[in-house]
């Protein structure tokens, strides 16, 4: 009978400790972050779980691009959607109009202890549709040019300041680009000239670089300037400054392995510099710069890696978990100083304002980018995996690699979005 | 008497009960609910309001969907029927083997069968890697210079179907094997008596008696390939300017990826209606020949 | 033919290179997971200077791949027992009983050979939202356990179980059910293994439809989960090799264990159709 008792007994205690156990609340959550991305995001992760025993975050890294949004998209019609989620900015205008987003009150926000005034007013107002916010900006990311001071040395294009001189304007940037040629670089501009997504930030920079919209009035691409930017792109690759259709990793690996003289790619690629740099495995000194005027204008294309809370007719988040999850974006933005440290620019004001981050390098070097970042245009067809950039994998694309003629190219996109537009 | 035949009757639709019943729930439901959605602008979950042939109309202004078509057809053209000649060739070289030599060289012509797709698109997206893949320095010879196979639109969709033909040949193989092990030995030594050389003794006595088998792995090729989405999605995504898109990649998309059920089931009935057209064109030509 | 004459050894070198060539890209996946990442992007060499397991202990242990195998096999055990057991059922009906609309059956079956399923994806995800199951083991099997050709295979063996021994049976007073699975099951003991190993590959092997209605990384099966699931740490080579030896494991060690059955499996398959 005793032991009958003691059973009965460890038993209750048994039970009632998964009863502890399961109080934990449990968040799902899902992102797109890889490469350096990922290791700092799962780091936070992991901390934040170490330091809230009643929060568990299990996380989920799904592709970037197409197949995460597609998931999401899928995900949230059947209410199987996670609790928080990573969304690009630029994807906001897309998301809302379908009801993909929830909306976040204000009470909310102030429960959550944030107010607008935390942010940057470029970035938060981009999370809000109308007056409505539909998420919280985490970053503000753009692209940047890495560039190897050692082969710019050597063909007579850095400076005193060890920074690059004389590529301002497209003449005197393809002229630098002859002359890192001459000097015998393999390469002198590697860019990831076999995808849509990178190409766009270059193409939409050098059209804002010229102060035209991507849209206006409901014409797509109005005038020349659009012709203009594809075709200083189409013209790297036909001079052989950069090479055709290299994929993504490839066109890091050229350049982190001294082949290529300069890169333009997203500062998410800062890590990977900095780690190799500091191992010993880059066998160069690099640098990262704002992108150069090119055009007539300094401008740089930029976007955001926001958090929002995906929304489901079917299966409607409850308030509880939403202030749980509003518990986790302020903490993860009070603690974006190590996202810093992936290349990005906090968000975050207190972050963004700390010495820490104004000291922090290569950020400090380009951060004031952000004074003159243009954001994709606010409308439907923009953002990450939307139809902009499908057009963009598609016509733009092909045409700076010599498939396609660029003027036909532009046509092309002109069709293919401009019904889009307008339904 | 008519109490038995009763009971048999019972029982006869106990055994068919199972079968019936999931065939009708997720099967002709289906079909019945993708002609029916193909009238409405439904998005994928939720109810929509009829729009008559409205999705149609637009499918067939749509220039996706005649690219996609097109690649499609192009697909099916590039694997069908070199997969079936290259299926015999293998099949007619390991045939005459023995032992344990032949059982060994059948499992290296057959392992690809057996691999999961995902692993044979990871497999050969290594190996034709454009910097570090093994076999760029053959295309190099061959061809002069490295190329990014699955960006380019002129090679997407012939290394698509390459890798398609490598993961599928093994089944084929098998199907010529047996079908070449049924045809007696006698055939053959009379022939050679006859003074046949091997090429007529292929003409005349192994193709005529394979005829039915091939006819069968045509067949299946065929509709098999129509159906093409897998190694698309997870090699090229369609690119380079949808250059490799294909039907059910279109489906995929306006249903997940743009919500956009109505419109998406009204291509999905293209797709079936192409499929059940081929086979049933196919069915007739074979049988015509057959005799 | 079994004498060795010179030109049925050049027919044997011819095929042995070929059969190796054909192997080659399977061969490369191996030895590149096992090679440290820096040899991978080094110089190529058709054998690791170094060995290294580490790759395979990341695939183990930091992904979620033991859970997709569980999720592979279990769905794919209970596809095979179930299209397995409601297509016997019905071939035998088929086969040899006489019921009102066994002709219209038999057509319908017959006629459904030509219904692509890959095209019924979107009311299928429709219908399995309806019934809750997306995202789960019920959403994944549900749609994969209509095959009719099984049923067609079925029903033409079960044609040609000679009558004698059905008659036999009866007299021995056994039920339909009786019959079917103490006499026709065990005379086609060789079928139904055959188009089980076939089911069974097939649906481990399946991408599109466990790619659509699964949501989550847990539910994943290992075909969808090796590919939809970025590990966060960059592009690896040795790793993604060493994850895709891995969920080709089972099924490979399976076929190399059964492997007569599964070539016997499908020449049976073949000399069935019509």
């Amino acid at each position: 009978m005793k032991h009958f008792i003691k059973a009965g007994l460890s038993a209750a205690i048994l039970i009632g400790g998964s009863a502890i156990a399961s109080a934990q609340t449990q968040i799902t959550w899902w992102d797109f972050l890889e490469g350096g991305d990922g290791v700092r995001m799962k780091a936070l992760i992991k901390e934040f779980n170490e330091t809230h025993p009643d929060i568990n975050i299990s996380s989920t890294t799904l592709e970037w691009g197409v197949p995460f949004y597609t998931k999401v998209q899928t995900a949230t019609a059947v209410g199987q959607q996670p609790d928080i989620m990573t969304y690009h900015l630029s994807r906001f205008p897309l998301a809302v109009p379908q009801g993909q987003l929830r909306p976040i009150s204000d009470d909310e926000l102030a429960e959550a202890g944030l107010s607008p005034d935390d942010y940057f007013p470029s970035s938060f107002n981009a999370a809000k549709v109308g007056d409505q916010l539909y998420g919280l900006p985490f970053d503000i990311h753009s692209i940047v040019l890495y560039y190897n001071k050692d082969a710019l040395d050597k063909a007579g294009l850095l400076g005193e300041d060890g920074k690059p001189k004389g590529l301002d304007g497209l003449e005197n940037f393809n002229a630098a680009l002859a002359k890192l040629e001459e000097s015998g670089v393999e390469v002198p501009l590697s860019l990831h000239t076999d995808e849509g997504g990178s190409m766009w930030r270059v193409f939409y920079t050098l059209l804002a670089q010229q102060g035209a919209p991507f849209i206006e009035d409901g014409e797509i691409l109005p005038g020349d300037a659009g012709l203009k930017a594809l075709n200083a792109m189409t013209n790297w690759v036909a001079s052989g400054y950069s090479p055709e259709l290299i994929s993504y990793e490839a066109s890091i690996a050229l350049f982190t392995s001294g082949r290529a003289a300069m890169h333009i790619n997203g500062v998410w690629e800062v890590p990977t510099m900095k780690d190799l740099a500091k191992n010993g495995d880059l066998g160069f000194e690099w640098g990262a710069i704002q992108i150069p005027v090119l055009m007539d204008q300094k401008a740089t294309w930029a976007d955001s890696h926001a958090f929002a809370i995906p929304h489901s007719e079917a299966n409607p988040i409850s308030a509880e978990k939403v202030k749980t999850v509003l518990q986790i974006i302020a903490w993860m933005n009070e603690h974006s100083l190590s996202w810093a440290d992936a290349g990005h620019i906090p968000a975050f004001k207190a972050v963004a304002e700390s010495d820490e981050f104004k000291k922090m390098e290569p950020n400090a070097t380009y951060s004031a980018l952000a004074e003159t970042a243009v954001f994709d245009p606010e409308i439907s067809i923009a953002g990450v995996a939307g139809p902009i950039y499908e057009a963009t994998q598609n016509f733009i694309v092909p045409a700076l690699n010599g498939q396609l003629d660029p003027e036909d190219a532009l046509d092309m996109v002109r069709d293919e979005l401009q019904g889009l537009e307008l339904n | 008497m008519r109490l038995k035949s009763r009971n048999r009757t019972v029982t006869a639709l106990l055994l068919i009960a199972p079968f019936v019943i999931c065939y009708l729930v997720v099967f002709a439901y289906p079909v019945y609910k993708m002609f029916a959605m193909s009238f409405t602008n439904a998005p994928l979950i939720g109810e929509g309001e009829w729009i008559g042939l409205d999705n149609y109309i637009r499918m067939f202004e749509h220039k996706l969907f005649y690219t996609s078509v097109y690649n499609t057809l192009y697909f099916v053209l590039l694997t069908v029927v070199p997969n079936t000649l290259i299926g015999l060739g293998i099949a007619m070289m390991v045939v005459r083997l023995k032992g344990w030599i032949q059982a060994g060289i059948l499992v290296l012509f057959f392992m690809p069968y057996i691999l999961p797709v995902t692993v044979v698109t990871q497999i050969w997206q290594w190996v034709l890697d454009q910097q570090f893949g093994v076999a760029q320095p053959l295309i190099e010879a061959i061809i002069g210079r490295r190329i990014s196979v699955f960006r380019d639109p002129v090679w997407a969709m012939p290394m698509v179907a390459l890798v398609t033909i490598w993961w599928t040949n093994g089944f084929n193989v098998l199907l010529f094997i047996s079908a070449l092990r049924n045809i007696p030995d006698d055939y053959y030594e009379a022939a050679s008596l006859d003074g046949a050389s091997r090429l007529q003794q292929f003409r005349r006595i192994t193709w005529p008696l394979l005829w039915p088998v091939t006819a069968l792995v045509l067949t299946l090729q065929l509709i098999l390939q129509l159906k093409i989405f897998d190694q698309i999605y997870l090699m090229t995504q369609g690119g380079p300017f949808n250059s490799t898109y294909v039907l059910l990649q279109l489906v995929y998309r306006e249903a997940f990826g743009r919500n956009q059920g109505g419109y998406a089931s009204a291509v999905a009935v293209a797709l079936f209606v192409i499929i059940v057209a081929v086979s049933v064109l196919q069915y007739q030509l074979l049988k015509a020949r057959g005799k | 033919m079994g004498r060795i004459s010179p030109s049925n050894i050049l027919l044997l070198i011819f095929t042995l290179i070929a059969a190796c060539a054909w192997a080659f890209p399977l061969y490369w996946a191996i030895v590149t997971s096992l090679k440290p990442e820096p040899e991978v992007v080094g110089s190529l060499s058709f054998w690791p200077q170094t060995f290294d397991i580490s790759s395979y202990a990341f695939a183990l242990f930091d992904t979620n791949l033991v859970r997709w195998y569980i999720n592979s096999i279990g769905t794919s055990v209970l596809i095979t027992g179930i299209v397995i057991m409601i297509s016997m059922m019905c071939g035998y009906a088929l086969s040899q009983l006489v019921f009102p609309g066994r002709r219209v059956l038999f057509l319908v079956v017959l006629a459904s050979f030509m219904v692509p399923s890959q095209a019924l994806v979107v009311s299928q995800f429709v219908l399995m939202h309806k019934f809750g199951m997306v995202n789960t083991w019920g959403g994944i099997i549900l749609p994969q356990v209509i095959i009719p050709v099984v049923v067609i295979v079925y029903k033409q063996f079960f044609d040609s179980v000679p009558r004698e021994l059905r008659e036999a049976a009866k007299l021995d007073g056994c039920g339909e059910f009786q019959i079917l699975f103490k006499l026709y099951l065990p005379l086609n003991w060789g079928i139904t293994a055959a188009l089980s190993i076939i089911t069974f590959i097939m649906s481990w092997n399946n991408f599109l439809w466990p790619f659509l209605v699964t949501t989550s990384e847990e539910m994943m099966t290992v075909t969808v989960g090796i590919t939809q699931v970025g590990d966060s740490f960059g592009v690896q080579y040795a790793r993604d090799m060493a994850v895709a030896v891995m969920a080709a494991m089972p099924v490979a060690v399976a076929y190399l264990v059964f492997q007569r059955r599964v070539t016997q499996a499908i020449m049976l398959s073949s000399g069935i159709k019509g």
